[in-house]
């Protein structure tokens, strides 16, 4: 028997290999905004994992959920429906006293500063440090690093309504940061900023993530900001449309364009197909495809290894051995006929599966996309 | 030391302050007048008792408060003289008379001449008179005819003064009619006037009997006994009640002793207990200042609430984002509570001088002993840290709904 996930193929999730714990697990998670006849559901099964130290982004149109998903996962709004794991507290059903305390490892950067105006930039900032009851010496070092670090270093004791609003922007980011929170939730963190000190502001980013293990999920639509993206995940009315992790899809799309009727897709394309794509898991033994079944899904080898058995009526032989990034399944959606051959696991294997759908509408863009060329070269001539 | 974000908000905010703690001193200042008004009544009942010699009195139980004493036969004092523990009782003749406003050629025609005004007149013994302050009793002593009359300065211009504000030596030698004969001012004294009289005066017991000449000669309306050395009050109170027969508070019930009882026997705590409770809680007076501390209370509170509820208002983010941080409402509550300590704190410093001028200055010009007693300083200081702690509690309902989830 194969098992198929929830989780597209691109997440990374399935992957053997150093598998980092997962800081936030959201699983099968429905929200619903208003009361009685007013009630909408704005998250409609959602399913998500976050490794430690990984770098989220998250877009989508606004409306998508996207915000929604991030203050449920930052313990202010409550869990309705599903499972929603936060450095391994489950979240729904969390009483008050366990959400305070989880809060205290989260860092949040909202799009409005907030800083209290009676405050300069160093009171503000130890607020945060107040609260995890760090000792002033070192909360007074973490400080003044993180504002000279953000180009504050000579405004310091300054009150916010003497700074500009990047400046004030530059010190909510480091409160967000100052107590070295395990997870950072931030909502536009770059928006205010210019070029120069939004790179800063990443740069601080990896460093927790690389150095501390820290995960950021950060909503934004800042593009000068998408290369320190670990994973890129779209939402869409209310439901996670991709999530890529970017290392993954960049191997999917490799192996995609090893298969010869894919191998004149664009990158982008290519992109596409490899979101469209889900997992499958099977054991050693397990059957994954029969010979004479209906052909429905294109099979990608992500990892593991498959025998091919033909049964030509007489007897049964192994025709051939599959591995990592080879395919099968494909002429049976090609041709629209039943499967040729057999296809059993011979050890654990995990599949990235292509819907027949897809695959077809794929086909057809490869196939304009040849045509495009050979109209282009040939007005050319 | 954790940043203290109360002080640093109220300083910040240096006008919504201002306004804050002008609020908190206008409501403060008007719990000290009250209260000073209250205290004033008070003190004004039985400031005549203050003046006075006595351990135990006697007096009618028809007595309803100083200026209606009602009477008893005077021959209830030499019977208490008679127990070994009661070492004199002297009696003390006080009614209300009516006192013709003198001519006075210093200050021109007001349309009060020769008009009638309801007085307190007091009469005692000029050869021993029962009064505690030595200043009273000089003059009382000087009072050897029934035609002197001794004038309290704090009576009001409508007596006549030649000034034609407070009586004072140049009315020495004036003349003019107290009840029922021709008088003559011979002294002045400094007493006060009660609440339901606006004038006093002291004349001798013969003087008394022309000026209230509707008393029964044989009767007198107060006995002020002093003990003996080592006599202890309350026994002596019971033994001379016994000996004079209990009070007739039930008519219904036969007397069993010998003597009618027309004599209640108390002790100067229950004369001084009795007469702040007529006027404080029987009559409308103390009543309305009671009413006044409330409503000052209430008006501090709104004012109060306003300017928390708004200072609140305008850090909502950053109240929600402390939340959002993992700072427990808890501390939101304190700070908010703190803010308002602070206000009811600072704002009651300046109350307090402004107050105590203000008693000074309402004092002298309504007669009244306006006195600011520590006891009134503590009360209200504690009125104004609850005011201001309850428009903090009010106010924190709008901090509670600081949802951290509207700042993504």
């Amino acid at each position: 028997m194969t098992a198929t996930s929830a989780f597209p193929a691109t997440s990374g999730m399935f992957v053997d290999g150093a598998q980092l714990p997962k800081t936030v697990k959201v699983g099968g998670v429905n929200h619903y905004f208003g009361e009685g006849e007013l009630r909408s559901q704005a998250l409609f099964d959602n399913h998500l994992e976050v490794r430690r130290g990984e770098i989220v982004i998250m877009t989508g149109p606004s409306g998508s959920g996207k915000t929604t998903l991030l203050t449920l996962i930052g313990t202010l709004r409550t869990v309705q429906e599903g499972s929603l794991k936060v450095l391994g507290n489950e979240l729904n059903g969390a009483s008050r006293d366990q959400i305070n305390k989880l809060r205290r490892d989260l860092g949040f950067i909202f799009q409005a500063h907030n800083l209290f105006g009676s405050l300069t930039a160093h009171q503000n900032v130890n607020m945060a440090c107040e609260l995890v009851e760090m000792e002033r010496k070192e909360s007074d070092r973490r400080i003044r690093m993180l504002l000279e670090r953000l180009g504050l270093g000579e405004r310091i004791n300054y009150k916010p309504d003497q700074l500009s609003g990047g400046q004030k922007q530059r010190v909510a980011v480091a409160r967000g940061l100052v107590h070295n929170p395990r997870i950072v939730l931030a909502d536009e963190p770059t928006a205010a900023l210019d070029e120069k000190s939004g790179r800063e502001v990443v740069t601080l980013f990896q460093e927790m993530a690389n150095d501390h293990g820290c995960t950021i999920i950060m909503v934004t639509h800042d593009s000068r900001i998408l290369d320190v993206a670990d994973r890129i995940v779209k939402m869409e009315g209310g439901k996670i449309k991709a999530d890529s992790a970017v290392q993954e899809t960049s191997v999917i799309c490799e192996f995609l364009r090893q298969f010869p009727l894919f191998s004149s897709l664009t990158p982008t394309t290519l992109t596409e197909v490899a979101d469209m794509m889900r997992v499958e898991t099977a054991e050693a033994g397990d059957v994954v495809i029969r010979q004479n079944d209906p052909g429905e899904l294109f099979y990608l080898i992500r990892t593991g290894a498959v025998d091919v058995v033909v049964d030509d009526g007489q007897k049964t032989r192994t025709v051939a051995e599959l591995k990592e990034g080879q395919y099968f399944g494909e002429a049976a959606l090609i041709r629209d006929e039943p499967r040729n051959a057999t296809i059993i696991a011979k050890e654990h294997s995990v599949f990235y599966t292509l819907g027949k759908a897809d695959f077809t509408r794929t086909l057809g863009r490869a196939a304009s996309f040849r045509e495009e060329i050979q109209q282009a070269l040939f007005s050319r001539s | 030391m954790n940043t203290p974000l109360a002080w640093k908000n109220l300083v910040h905010n240096k006008v919504r302050t201002a306004v804050a703690l002008a609020g908190v001193a206008f409501a403060v200042i008007l719990i000290f007048m009250q209260l000073g008004f209250k205290n004033a009544v008070r003190k004004t009942a039985t400031q005549i008792y203050d003046a006075l010699d006595f351990d135990l009195m006697l007096r009618s139980p028809e007595y309803l408060h100083l200026t209606d004493p009602g009477m008893f036969p005077k021959e209830r004092i030499y019977q208490a003289e008679s127990l070994p523990e009661v070492e004199i009782v002297r009696p003390l003749y006080l009614g209300l008379s009516e006192w013709q406003r003198p001519q006075s050629e210093s200050i021109p025609d007001s349309g009060w001449e020769g008009q009638w005004r309801g007085i307190i007149c007091m009469g005692a013994d000029p050869n021993d008179p029962p009064f505690a302050r030595p200043d009273i009793r000089r003059v009382a002593q000087q009072l050897t005819d029934p035609r002197f009359v001794a004038m309290d300065t704090k009576s009001k211009p409508e007596f006549g003064p030649a000034n034609g504000r407070r009586f004072s030596s140049q009315d020495f030698g004036v003349e003019t009619i107290l009840g029922g004969g021709r008088v003559q001012i011979v002294g002045i004294f400094e007493l006060g006037t009660g609440l339901a009289c606006n004038g006093a005066c002291l004349v001798s017991p013969e003087g008394y009997a022309t000026a209230c000449y509707w008393q029964p000669a044989d009767q007198v309306n107060l006995g002020l006994a002093r003990l003996a050395p080592g006599a202890d009050p309350l026994e002596t109170q019971e033994r001379l009640q016994a000996l004079l027969g209990a009070p007739d508070v039930n008519p219904v019930t036969p007397q069993t002793s010998a003597t009618p009882a027309d004599v209640e026997v108390l002790t100067r705590a229950e004369v001084i207990a009795r007469e702040e409770f007529r006027w404080v809680e029987q009559t409308p007076l103390g009543k309305i200042f009671t009413f006044g501390v409330w409503v000052a209370m209430f008006v501090g509170v709104a004012i109060v609430y306003q300017v928390l509820s708004t200072d609140i208002a305008n850090m909502m983010g950053e109240y929600a984002t402390l939340k959002a941080m993992g700072y427990p409402n808890k501390f939101l509550t304190r700070v908010v509570l703190e803010q308002s300590v602070l206000l009811a704190l600072i704002g009651y410093v300046p109350s307090l001088v402004i107050s105590w001028i203000l008693y000074q200055v309402v004092g002298a010009w309504s007669g009244m002993p306006m006195i600011l007693t520590p006891t009134i300083a503590g009360a209200v200081l504690m009125l104004a840290v609850v005011m201001c702690v309850l428009s903090g509690l009010a106010a924190l309902r709008k901090l509670f709904q600081a949802d951290p989830a509207d700042l993504f």
